[in-house]
């Protein structure tokens, strides 16, 4: 049992360049590094890079007994920290991974500039140990830094103390790392990331440079992936899903809505196209596929597959059933289509009627009037004008023959209305 | 109901891409020919007629070899280059380009709205009712409009600059005696004379500026440009650097021909230029002329503010972009709302030292400019960076040996402006 006390904060910038003494007590060393071993701990302080008069050398953490600002104090003889040679394998350096790079801010949902790092420091047993706090985003680290070795150090704490701190709390930070050998030893996952809004995340990931973009989407669940995608520009989209391995991109275009994959894949050149519709799962690349086909400015190339339809004489408590294995999108689900022998729309029923209705009620009781859909071939003119007119939340669309082909939603109406502002 | 046949699916790809990177480049190179920088070509003409010709070629291949390092940067990093100079080299040395890059950006924004004001006085207009008008309008586009919108504006400006080759064709010049010039290496004792050495300083100052190169790096990042897509950029840029040195060539050849012929060699800024062409080439030339700075001032004194409240916002962390709120892009806003209004506002004060300032602003963007080619050779040079898409060795020499001949002229204007 160690005694634990939390002592006043510490900054990376301030500790870079400090002082090491050894035990002897003289000066060995400057700091040149603060390392982090993510996989054993991703908070503590695993070690120092010192640089000496004879090479590099690595300072544990547990073997450093006294750390303040005019530096620190080993615990044993210089000539027993062994040599340090530049494998940074399974380390983060503070200085090169952390400082002045771009952080993902998953509480603020944005991405920052780091400036500094601060540390707690804790007594443990007979050494000090330093956790990483939180990351300075603010002016306080920026004048830190600028004026580090320019003013002297008590005028520039209490210059510094004057400011109004910008931090972000270490376990809200989000690294990204480009490297997946790498990634994966420094344990860099985006689980807190993941956990974000699918707008929010697309919104992240348009202000990334475009190595760090596929870095993200690499390792997003396909699922999180696939929605996160449909909301990011579609310039992006093509850039991002071009990034990625063909079968990668499959897993995450088969997760999107049926429109929005076709949408994607429309833009994209032809032979990625197929590599990635080879990848996909027969069920989802007929869908697909047959999407693709259609003009992009009409009814069906805004259409989604993703739909319910059922026979009239079907019961409330059947649809029901029907909902319950419904594979599709639930959110745009907001009607049932009823269909005839030949598949020809004969009615809509939303979903609200379903909910208040007796579960043995004939689902052509509960139709909407009048009926409406449009043709595959109208225009998104035509489309948008039924949705003003009727308030609609799907619209049915129909072939030549009247057979129910697909559904608009009010979400890319609203896209598409808004792309034209 | 099928989609389009696949060939003219792919040819509209194809325009369409082209359509779709053309743009940052030839934008920047456009940009350069400001104020400044007729005021510069227009007195090299008046002043030593064809006998600077020569300085277009090594000019423009050196422009080329600069700006397609930054867009190939751009490019394969995805980055912008104060991001990169942060990441690199760390916010210090990031903090005091940025406050370089600031000052010098401030006196061309001077120089901007200076140019506007004298550009519409010879129409009449005086400064008080242009330069505030022009100043709205310009902080408008960009505040309230769409980047798209604002770059397609841009783009179309570019063409105006077509004005001073109708300029230079009004001029009637003694073609074959410029051609000439323009191929001919000079004689070396030419630079014994000191004003024509300060002259060749001053054209390739003012061709490759350290604004430029962070200007069209972000570009290139906004434009969604990528390591594929990456050959029509160089295209973009290469076309753009050719065509702002043909008009920079006609400018010269223009006033050569009618100013420096008829020993009207002294002119003091691009309008005095304007206004001496009128009887020696025609009301036409002069009204070209006349429009032609106007446009080159406005177009730059949008584009400076702009390019420099993202430069500085993103070296030193701060939110940044057109597409962004005023609340959520505060620092951006107002920087860029700050450089036009004090922009403009002092050139509206009546004694403000105009030409002082100016030149004040060429000695700050001199000091800069070796500092930004060095910075920038460094990092392209960087596989950890740029994997294979570093320099190759002879793009290297030509780099290095640019930017050595422009540190070497920078350090010469210097000189000559403190001797």
């Amino acid at each position: 049992m160690g005694i634990l006390s939390a002592v006043a904060l510490l900054a990376l910038s301030e500790l870079l360049g400090a002082p090491v003494q050894d035990s002897s007590g003289a000066s060995r060393g400057r700091v040149r590094e603060v390392a982090l071993c993510p996989q054993e701990d991703p908070v503590r302080v695993a070690s120092f890079i010192v640089r000496t008069r004879s090479g590099d050398r690595l300072l544990a953490s547990a073997s450093v007994e006294l750390l303040d600002h005019h530096g620190l104090r080993a615990a044993t003889e210089a000539a027993a920290w062994p040599a340090f040679y530049g494998s940074t394998e399974g380390l983060l350096l503070l200085e090169r991974d952390l400082l002045d790079q771009q952080i993902i801010d998953v509480h603020g949902r944005k991405v920052v500039r780091v400036n500094d790092v601060d540390f707690l420091e804790e007594q443990v047993d007979h050494h000090v140990q330093l956790k990483v706090g939180e990351v300075d985003v603010g002016m306080r680290g920026a004048i830190r830094r600028l004026l580090k070795g320019i003013v002297p150090r008590a005028a520039l704490n209490a210059l510094v103390a004057k400011l109004p701190p910008r931090t972000i709390p270490w376990e809200f930070v989000d690294l990204i790392e480009t490297d997946p050998a790498r990634r994966v030893k420094l344990k860099i996952a985006h689980e807190r990331l993941a956990r974000l809004h699918p707008a929010d995340i697309a919104d992240i990931v348009e202000e990334l440079a475009p190595a760090e973009r596929e870095a993200v989407f690499e390792t997003l669940d396909e699922e999180v992936a696939a929605e996160a995608l449909a909301e990011v520009d579609p310039k992006l989209q093509v850039s991002i899903v071009e990034s990625l391995d063909s079968e990668r991109a499959a897993d995450i275009v088969e997760e999107m809505n049926p429109d929005a994959a076709a949408d994607l894949l429309a833009d994209l050149p032809k032979e990625t196209t197929e590599e990635i519709l080879d990848e996909m799962a027969p069920a989802e690349r007929e869908e697909v596929a047959e999407l693709l086909g259609f003009e992009e400015d009409t009814a069906a190339g805004r259409m989604t597959t993703d739909y319910l339809a059922l026979p009239p004489h079907a019961t409330v408590a059947e649809a029901i059933e029907h909902l319950r294995h419904f594979e599709g999108d639930v959110e745009s689900l907001s009607s049932i289509f009823l269909i005839n022998g030949q598949d020809k729309l004969v009615g809509t029923v939303p979903l609200a009627r379903l909910v208040l209705a007796k579960p043995e009620t004939r689902l052509s009781t509960l139709q909407s009037e009048p009926l409406l859909s449009c043709n595959a071939g109208a225009n998104e003119k035509e489309v948008s004008a039924l949705f003003d007119k009727y308030n609609l939340v799907t619209l049915p669309v129909v072939d030549d023959q009247g057979r129910l082909t697909g559904v608009i939603t009010a979400d890319d109406v609203i896209s598409l209305l808004r792309a034209k502002l | 109901m099928k989609r389009r046949p696949k060939w003219l699916r792919h040819w509209k790809t194809r325009l369409l891409l082209l359509l779709a990177v053309i743009g940052p480049g030839f934008i920047t190179a456009n940009v350069d020919n400001d104020a400044g920088g007729i005021t510069t070509y227009s007195q090299a003409g008046a002043q030593f007629g064809y006998s600077l010709l020569w300085t277009m070629i090594p000019v423009t291949l050196a422009l080329i070899v600069v700006q397609e390092m930054a867009s190939r940067m751009g490019a394969v990093t995805g980055k912008g280059l104060s991001d990169l100079i942060r990441e690199e080299f760390g916010f210090r040395i990031t903090f005091f380009m940025m406050l370089g890059i600031l000052l010098t950006n401030f006196g061309n924004v001077l120089a901007e709205f200076s140019g506007i004001a004298l550009s519409l006085e010879l129409f009449g207009i005086p400064k008080y009712a242009s330069v505030p008008v022009c100043a709205v309008i310009v902080w408008l586009l960009v505040v309230k409009g769409q980047y798209k919108s604002v770059e397609k504006v841009f783009l179309v400006a570019s063409f105006v600059y077509f004005t001073y080759i109708v300029a230079g064709l009004l001029a009637h010049p003694a073609w074959k005696e410029a051609a000439r010039a323009t191929i001919n290496p000079p004689r070396l004792s030419s630079f014994d004379n000191r004003d024509y050495l300060y002259m060749v300083l001053g054209v390739v100052g003012t061709t490759i500026a350290p604004w430029m190169q962070f200007y069209l790096q972000s570009s290139v990042v906004e434009k969604g440009v990528t390591k594929k897509t990456y050959a029509a950029s160089r295209l973009d840029v290469v076309i753009g650097c050719i065509f702002t040195d043909l008009v920079a060539w006609f400018i010269i050849v223009a006033c050569a021909a009618t100013l420096f012929v008829h020993g009207h060699r002294d002119i003091q800024t691009a309008a005095d230029a304007a206004q001496a062409l009128r009887p020696l080439a025609g009301d036409y030339a002069y009204v070209f002329f006349a429009f032609g700075l106007f446009n080159a001032s406005l177009f730059a004194a949008s584009i400076l503010p702009l390019s420099t409240a993202f430069t500085v916002c993103e070296g030193l962390g701060f939110e940044s972009g057109v597409d962004k709120k005023f609340g959520e892009a505060k620092a951006f806003y107002w920087l860029y709302t700050v450089l036009i209004a004090v922009g403009a506002g002092l050139t509206l004060w009546p004694d403000f030292p105009l030409l002082k300032v100016t030149i004040a602003s060429q000695v700050v963007n001199g000091a800069v400019l070796p500092f930004v080619l060095i910075f920038m050779l460094l990092l392209v040079n960087k596989p950890e960076l740029m994997g294979d898409n570093t320099n190759t060795r002879l793009f290297d020499i030509v780099a290095w040996v640019t930017a050595g001949v422009l540190i070497l002229l920078t350090a010469g204007y210097l000189w000559t402006l403190f001797t």
